[in-house]
């Protein structure tokens, strides 16, 4: 697969980005790395079968997707408690240490083109501090996009029996009137006995495609969950994906879109048993209405040591339309045989008994099928621990479905 | 040791697939693979000019196709040169087209076929045998009472001369053409053997029909073809069955299936696949089921060093259906990379595919099945079920299913596990008095039963026997 050079992009650009955010040595070079790579670097693997590619990610052109000097967000951070929590250019005097020895230490910038880009070129972004012990509950991060192109780089570092919980969500501001690119790259580093919440919910415009790279590396008896929900963008392309290293880790990766027009989500689920006793539950949920198209990747990777491992994985899928489509894929890989794993998928429509019985109750159909599709999301809102994150999703299936 | 038991200990692996024979043969094309290769067979086959030129094309779409290496996890198939395979050996035997009595064969091919079993089953329980010898069928014959009805069983090379018009008609051109991927282009320019089966309307043939393919020789492929057209209304059990000494070289088979299945017929094609642990068995196998037809594969894979094989029904009239039943079993040094392809392009189509794979001693086994539902399929439903069981931690276990839903009104649905052999049970068994192999081949019975009670008693048997040699021995 070959990629393509972006003309407007040079070592001058990035330069000029690093300077006017007086960045440090170490992050200047890395993200030059990251500019070389693009030369040879691959776009992220989609899947294909016969004659078909689920995602075509080469028909994005980034040479007018990518404005990379003017970029513009206006990002809120709110939270309370002993936790740092603060962009990247307020960290580098006091955290500097903890920055260099984290960023790019979960996601190689290099892996893939896209990866590249975004390290290459963030503005904006969050860097979250836990230390030993601490434990947080409310930090919330309401960032507007409001260019042509945007950038985010986050990074989540959870010291030794520390808690937090995050909620990340992401709105499209000032109109642009050409296609956008929204990049978010989030590493979340969890030590020994640390607990990782992370949500985000993503309702950019409709003129939006977003590549969104979510990871997480999980010590000895760590958790990261996720929640990742998709209600935005014409294009999305989704990885959440936990690297569960530590023995006793776990993991949660909860899941939901609901798509219409012509959008397209990409959604993949992936986590990587690595150690002992380590535990995985993926569960993804998704509404898909007149034109919207799904993809579903979930993996569960079981290496040769992790022994005790139990893994499992839910996906389903809701077509509220003929015109939709859903492809799906969940993959099981293992390699110890000490190993209890099972995943399922379903793919179908508002089941006509149910509608046939609220209509009896003299429920509109509209209404009775509105009920049905609020309710379909039920078991993973369940899955949510945090309020006011499920209230949002809510909202927005309540939204979408006006 | 009574009399049965002594049977049974002779039917150890060795004694009854491995045996190799001398190598006889009336014909040997020389290694690899050229247009002058594919002239030379086809010339001594005495065939007509339009296969020949059927045969030139696929050889030119293979030269044109790049091997298959980009699929995620797939088997190494790098050590399949196809210019080290000898493509075609036409063993000695006087009728060209098959005898119809055991006894005309000459004694070492008799006698391998003994071994197999083969007469014996034809005797109980088939209506019909075909039996092929590295690249051509050496016996063949059905019983009189199908003949009389108008029902074709024979030889694939026998066909092209004596069916000439049904042949040409359907011989990869609707069902598997040479382009769709390398192994069937190659299988298209020098496929030899297999079967020809034509069941007329309304004819149920009410005993399976049975083809043996044996390799004896080193370094050759075997490459046969079997077509099966199933009228309207009418009903047939397709049974095949494989294997091939053990030896330090590759051997390759690159079969081709295709199977028609019209408006309310039902065919059932069950495969017992044991090659020989240096076999690459790359398969194409292909069928299409028109209005309330019905399709059923079922497959156990036993043997080969690594199988790539999915076989596929496209799902064309309305209310068609099909079943996947497939059984993989990797041992040491196998890659059984198996499931099923199924497209719905028709509403009201359903389909069901069950899976049960065994991975032991660092084998690997992976399910890899497409499920593909067409816009305007309404009211189709399919359900998948995948069990694996992992006996060690050399061994690998993979589940790669693919759904492509097109179509709103349908009822899609996917399941898999993959656990180890329960402590517990064996606990439960050894206390009960079984050891420790006894417990397990117990529990893989078990574990396999659901699919084994599908098959034909014989083949029950056989493929549970084949589990336990498997299993014999080597665990502990």
């Amino acid at each position: 697969m070959s990629t393509k050079a972006i003309e407007s992009l040079s070592e001058d650009t990035v330069r000029r980005i690093a300077e006017e955010r007086n960045e440090p040595d170490w992050l200047v070079e890395t993200r030059l790395d990251a500019l070389a790579a693009l030369e040879s670097a691959p776009l992220p693997d989609v899947i294909q079968t016969p004659g078909r590619k689920w995602t075509d990610l080469e028909a994005l052109d980034f040479e007018t997707l990518v404005d990379p000097l003017n970029q513009a967000d206006t990002t809120d951070r709110d939270a309370d408690g002993d936790v740092v929590v603060c962009s990247f250019l307020e960290a580098f005097e006091e955290y500097g240490d903890v920055l260099e020895e984290s960023f790019g230490s979960v996601i190689d910038p290099t892996e893939n083109y896209l990866t590249a880009l975004s390290v290459a070129l963030f503005t904006t972004g969050t860097f979250v501090y836990v230390p030993e012990g601490v434990a947080v509950e409310d930090v919330t991060v309401r960032a507007e996009m409001n260019s042509r192109s945007l950038f985010s780089q986050t990074l989540v570092v959870a010291e030794e029996s520390a808690s937090v919980t995050i909620l990340e969500s992401i709105e499209s501001g000032a109109d642009v009137a050409d296609d956008r690119y929204f990049s978010n790259l989030v590493e979340i580093v969890a030590g020994e006995n640390a607990n990782v919440q992370f949500g985000s919910l993503q309702n950019l415009s409709p003129d939006t495609y977003t590549y969104s790279l979510k990871r997480g590396d999980a010590g000895t008896y760590a958790s990261i969950n996720w929640i990742e929900s998709n209600f935005g963008s014409r294009l999305t392309r989704s990885d959440v994906e936990t690297e569960l290293n530590g023995d006793g880790s776990e993991s949660q990766i909860v899941g939901t879109f609901f798509g219409h027009d012509d959008q397209h989500f990409d959604i993949n689920a992936r986590v990587w048993h690595r150690a002992e006793h380590t535990t995985a539950d993926l569960v993804t949920r998704g509404v898909l209405d007149e034109e919207a198209r799904s993809v579903y990747e979930g993996v569960q990777d079981v290496g040769v040591d992790a022994w005790n491992t139990s893994s499992y994985q839910r996906e389903n899928t809701l077509m509220l339309s003929d015109e939709a489509e859903a492809d799906a894929s969940p993959k099981l890989i293992i390699h110890n045989h000490d190993t209890e794993a099972s995943h399922s998928a379903t793919v179908g429509q508002v089941d006509a008994e149910d509608l046939f019985y609220l209509e009896s109750r003299s429920i509109d159909s509209q209404v009775a099928r509105n009920m049905l599709v609020e309710g379909f999301f039920v078991p993973v809102l369940e899955e949510i621990a945090v309020d006011e994150f499920r209230e949002d999703v809510e909202a927005l299936v309540a939204e979408r479905l006006r | 040791m009574s009399s049965e038991q002594e049977h049974l200990k002779e039917t150890d692996t060795e004694a009854r697939f491995e045996f190799k024979k001398e190598e006889k043969s009336a014909f040997k094309a020389d290694k690899g693979l050229t247009e002058e290769t594919i002239r030379v067979i086809s010339e001594d086959k005495d065939e007509p000019e339009w296969m020949l030129q059927r045969r030139l094309r696929a050889l030119k779409q293979f030269q044109k196709m790049p091997m298959p290496t980009d699929w995620p996890g797939q088997p190494d198939i790098s050590e399949v040169d196809v210019d080290e395979i000898i493509p075609y050996i036409r063993p000695d035997v006087d009728v060209r087209a098959g005898v119809d009595d055991w006894t005309e064969l000459p004694e070492e091919i008799k006698d391998t076929f003994d071994k197999l079993g083969i007469p014996e089953a034809e005797k109980n329980a088939l209506s019909g045998v075909g039996a092929q010898y590295e690249s051509e069928v050496v016996y063949q014959n059905m019983q009189e009472r199908w003949e009389e009805k108008g029902v074709i069983f024979c030889n694939m090379d026998k066909a092209v001369q004596e069916h000439e018009e049904l042949v040409r008609e359907y011989f990869m051109t609707k069902c598997v053409p040479p382009s769709d991927n390398k192994f069937a282009a190659l299988h298209g320019a020098i496929w030899s053997g297999g079967s020809f089966v034509y069941v007329p309307e309304d004819t149920t043939v009410d005993m399976p029909v049975q083809a043996y393919f044996r390799m004896n020789s080193e370094g050759m492929g075997q490459f046969e073809h079997t077509l099966i057209i199933a009228e309207k209304g009418s009903e047939v059990h397709y049974i095949e069955g494989c294997s091939a000494p053990k030896y330090s070289a590759f051997n390759l088979h690159a079969g081709g299936v295709e199977v028609f299945v019209k408006e309310d017929a039902h065919v059932q094609y069950s495969t017992v696949q044991n090659w020989s642990k240096n076999t690459y068995n790359l398969n194409t196998k292909r069928a299409i089921a028109e209005k309330n037809g019905r399709m059923e594969w079922i497959s156990g894979s036993m043997g080969s060093k690594a199988t790539m094989l999915y076989p596929s029904t496209i799902l064309k009239g309305r209310g068609a259906s099909d079943n996947h039943i497939t059984i993989a079993f990797a041992g040491e040094g196998q890659d059984i990379d198996t499931g099923a392809k199924v497209y719905h392009n028709a509403p009201n189509t359903k389909s069901t595919i069950e899976s049960k794979s065994i991975a032991k001693d660092g084998g690997r086994t992976n399910y890899r099945g497409l499920v593909h539902i067409a816009d305007g399929a309404e009211n189709s439903s399919t359900a998948v079920e995948c069990d694996a069981l992992m006996f060690d931690n050399d061994s690998t276990s993979d589940t790669m299913p693919y759904m492509e839903i097109n179509e709103s009104k349908v009822d899609v649905a996917h399941e898999a596990t993959v656990g180890k052999i329960g402590d517990e049970d064996i606990f439960y068994l050894q206390s009960r008095g079984l050891d420790d192999d006894d417990a397990k081949q117990m529990i893989v019975s078990g574990f396999i039963e659901p699919i084994t009670e599908e098959l034909p008693i014989e083949y029950a048997v056989e493929l549970n026997r084949l589990v336990e040699l498997e299993m014999e021995g080597s665990l502990g």
